[in-house]
């Protein structure tokens, strides 16, 4: 089964005439997934490869009942982008970009919630239900369908740890980018409730870095009594204090946001931590024979 | 960014909150200029924390107690930094030390408000009162209202402390503020008076705001050359201390392999994450940045591209293997969107691209012991 996207979602891209939204057109549609329609600010385009271009978010919708968007555009735009795509009707949408303001990540997740919108970003893939649906830029072939929902605040750690698991035999339910910025559409608290109601996930993998209080939320969620076993990395042991690596969160400023911290808190509360990429796959195995029992 | 203290009580008083009538002394010659009454303090101007308690401040009674202060902090450091120029202001006698501060933190999803009744150089040891705002427009002065009068008898102080934490959270939302910290807020005649400020702005705002580009550019200059470089053109770039340069794609990856690196006794010499310029000219650079630094004696590419298409990568990486005129090893592992067409063009340029991170790791390592 899936979260957040499944074969019936029909997807509007935002920016659809750039490299990345025609990307999408032709990648999205090999998976499987509608990309209905597209919007192109500033150019004059009927079409994208067949997909037609709107001039407003709300006629794409009204005329293909967009339900989903992914917003390709860059940072200065992307607080009105998105909250276009809100007030349109998508339930879900996926704002990649980085380097976006944190105030206008704090606008952007308000007025999602306001309007009961899932917004995964920014600074995310985007989402991935193996053999149903993505709304994203993720390498497909890294995922296979199984039983892991799977968490992560970076991108490429999630094609890696998710290419590793496939070959181990270990697919997933749902793959959740919820990005590197210190606010966060959707944040890991919210990304595991998801996936605890999704019947299907029998597991959960986590994949975290240094800085921030996500990994905090992953060991409370671990700590209940109900909670799906879960397995997590957390990379950034080699990062020096004081330093932001690369993601605006990157950031170890206290002892608390430092690699061994987290570790320690997500072992106390139960969860399979690796120590490092190789030993992710048998963690996630530890998680998965705890399903049950 | 962290702006120095007297920049961030001119942001302050540009929003009328109090703070004292301080002058900026960039050289020591400039006490002579201070028309403000003694006792004065003198405080180094640096954007690292914990000034305080490294002696930063001094209490001087006279203009030579203040001349001699100014040169020992002149010559100091704090935490590696020098002060750029000292701020003097008068010394004042007040009541109270309050610690008042508005924060961004993902886990609200927004900002909060921090109260401590007792503010001053120790306050990592308070437990200070939360008012979780979340986005700014739901700031309710009644709230924090209510949570101050738990902490708080004098009531007419929680009203002053109410409409000062309304004013911060402006201060954030205006300039693009993550933190706003004022420590101590002073208590004088019942009036609330800035003591310090340190407030962070979000260089992700700087396409809005002309003082943090411009902020940010100043700061590259005092980066080393080569990070400057990289930084100026899109390239995310630590230098660390070890010997294997690392061109990667991504924060989380290059992290990961990092990591990988230390755990095979190596040491990483960088974190250089390109995906935000991954272009021909982007990895030119990286490879010009690590092939002209002696310490570093082989060079890892690892990239596990999503939006970067890693057939477009290969390509270039042989282009710029068969013009590098350094005899520096390289070790390859690139994988993602487009690899099949990347394993062909790396196979036909001659180079090999490991399939596992583990064997491009254990490469480097075989190299490495070789040297």
């Amino acid at each position: 089964m899936s979260v957040l996207v499944d074969r019936a979602s029909r997807v509007l891209i935002y920016g659809i005439a750039g490299n990345f939204g025609r990307f999408s057109v032709r990648d999205l549609a090999a998976y499987g997934t509608k990309p209905v329609a597209g919007l192109a600010p500033g150019r004059a385009i009927r079409d994208v490869d067949g997909v037609p271009v709107y001039a407003s978010a709300a006629a794409a919708c009204r005329e293909h009942g967009a339900n989903a968007a992914l917003v390709y555009v860059p940072a200065p735009m992307a607080l009105d982008a998105v909250l276009e795509v809100i007030d349109a009707g998508c339930k879900v949408i996926v704002y990649p970009g980085d380097g976006l303001p944190v105030q206008d990540a704090i606008d952007m997740r308000a007025a999602a919630r306001e309007h009961g919108t899932v917004l995964v970003g920014p600074n995310t893939p985007g989402v991935i239900s193996p053999g149903e649906a993505k709304l994203g830029f993720m390498p497909s072939f890294c995922y296979t369908p199984g039983t892991l929902g799977v968490i992560s605040r970076s991108g490429s750690l999630s094609y890696e740890a998710c290419w590793r698991l496939s070959g181990e035999g270990l697919g997933q339910t749902t793959v959740i980018g919820i990005g590197g910025d210190p606010v966060k559409g959707l944040n890991a608290a919210e990304a595991l409730e998801l996936l605890h109601a999704d019947a299907t996930t029998a597991a959960i993998v986590y994949l975290g870095e240094i800085g921030g209080s996500d990994e905090d939320a992953v060991a409370r969620y671990a700590a209940r009594p109900d909670a799906k076993p879960t397995a997590a990395l957390v990379v950034g042991a080699a990062a020096p204090p004081g330093k932001k690596m690369g993601h605006a969160a990157a950031l170890v400023g206290s002892q608390a946001d430092s690699q061994a911290a987290k570790v320690q808190t997500l072992r106390a509360a139960g969860v399979h931590v690796a120590a490092g990429l190789p030993q992710l796959a048998a963690a996630a195995r530890s998680a998965l024979a705890r399903v049950n029992k | 960014m962290l702006m120095i203290e007297h920049a961030g009580k001119a942001l302050l008083r540009s929003h009328g909150v109090a703070v004292p009538h301080g002058q900026l002394v960039r050289e020591t010659a400039d006490i002579e200029q201070w028309r403000g009454p003694y006792p004065a303090a003198l405080k180094a101007q640096v954007s690292s924390g914990g000034r305080g308690k490294a002696g930063g401040v001094a209490r001087v009674e006279t203009p030579d107690e203040a001349r001699a202060a100014a040169l020992r902090l002149f010559d100091s450091e704090f935490q590696g930094e020098r002060p750029s120029a000292l701020l003097i202001e008068p010394w004042l006698g007040h009541e109270r030390e309050l610690y008042l501060s508005i924060v961004v933190d993902g886990g609200y999803g927004g900002y909060a408000v921090l109260y401590s009744p007792n503010g001053g150089v120790d306050i990592e040891a308070q437990q200070p009162s939360v008012y979780e705002v979340g986005p700014a427009h739901n700031f309710r002065a009644h709230a924090l209202r209510a949570l101050l009068s738990r902490a708080e008898r004098d009531t007419a102080l929680v009203e002053r402390i109410v409409a000062m934490a309304r004013r911060l959270l402006r201060v954030a939302t205006v300039s693009d503020a993550l933190t706003v910290e004022i420590n101590p807020l002073a208590v004088i005649d019942g009036k609330l008076l800035a003591l310090d400020a340190k407030i962070a702005r979000d260089e992700a705002a700087a396409f809005r705001h002309a003082d943090i580009a411009q902020e940010c550019a100043h700061r590259r200059t005092h980066e080393a050359a080569r990070v400057a470089r990289a930084l100026d053109n899109n390239l995310m770039m630590v230098a660390l201390e070890g010997e294997i340069g690392l061109i990667s794609g991504g924060a989380g990856m290059t992290m990961a392999v990092m990591d990988m690196i230390a755990a095979a006794g190596m040491r990483p010499a960088c974190f250089l994450d390109c995906s935000s310029n991954p272009t021909p000219a982007g990895y030119r650079l990286a490879f010009a940045l690590l092939d002209e630094d002696p310490a570093i004696k082989a060079i890892l590419v690892s990239i596990f591209g999503g939006g970067t298409h890693i057939d477009r990568v290969a390509r270039t990486m042989s282009e710029i293997m068969r013009e590098r005129r350094c005899a520096k090893p390289v070790v390859f592992r690139m994988n993602g969107n487009g690899r099949d067409a990347a394993d062909a063009i790396m196979t036909q340029a001659g180079l090999c691209n490991h399939q596992r991170l583990e064997d491009a790791v254990a490469a480097v390592h075989a190299l490495g012991t070789r040297a």
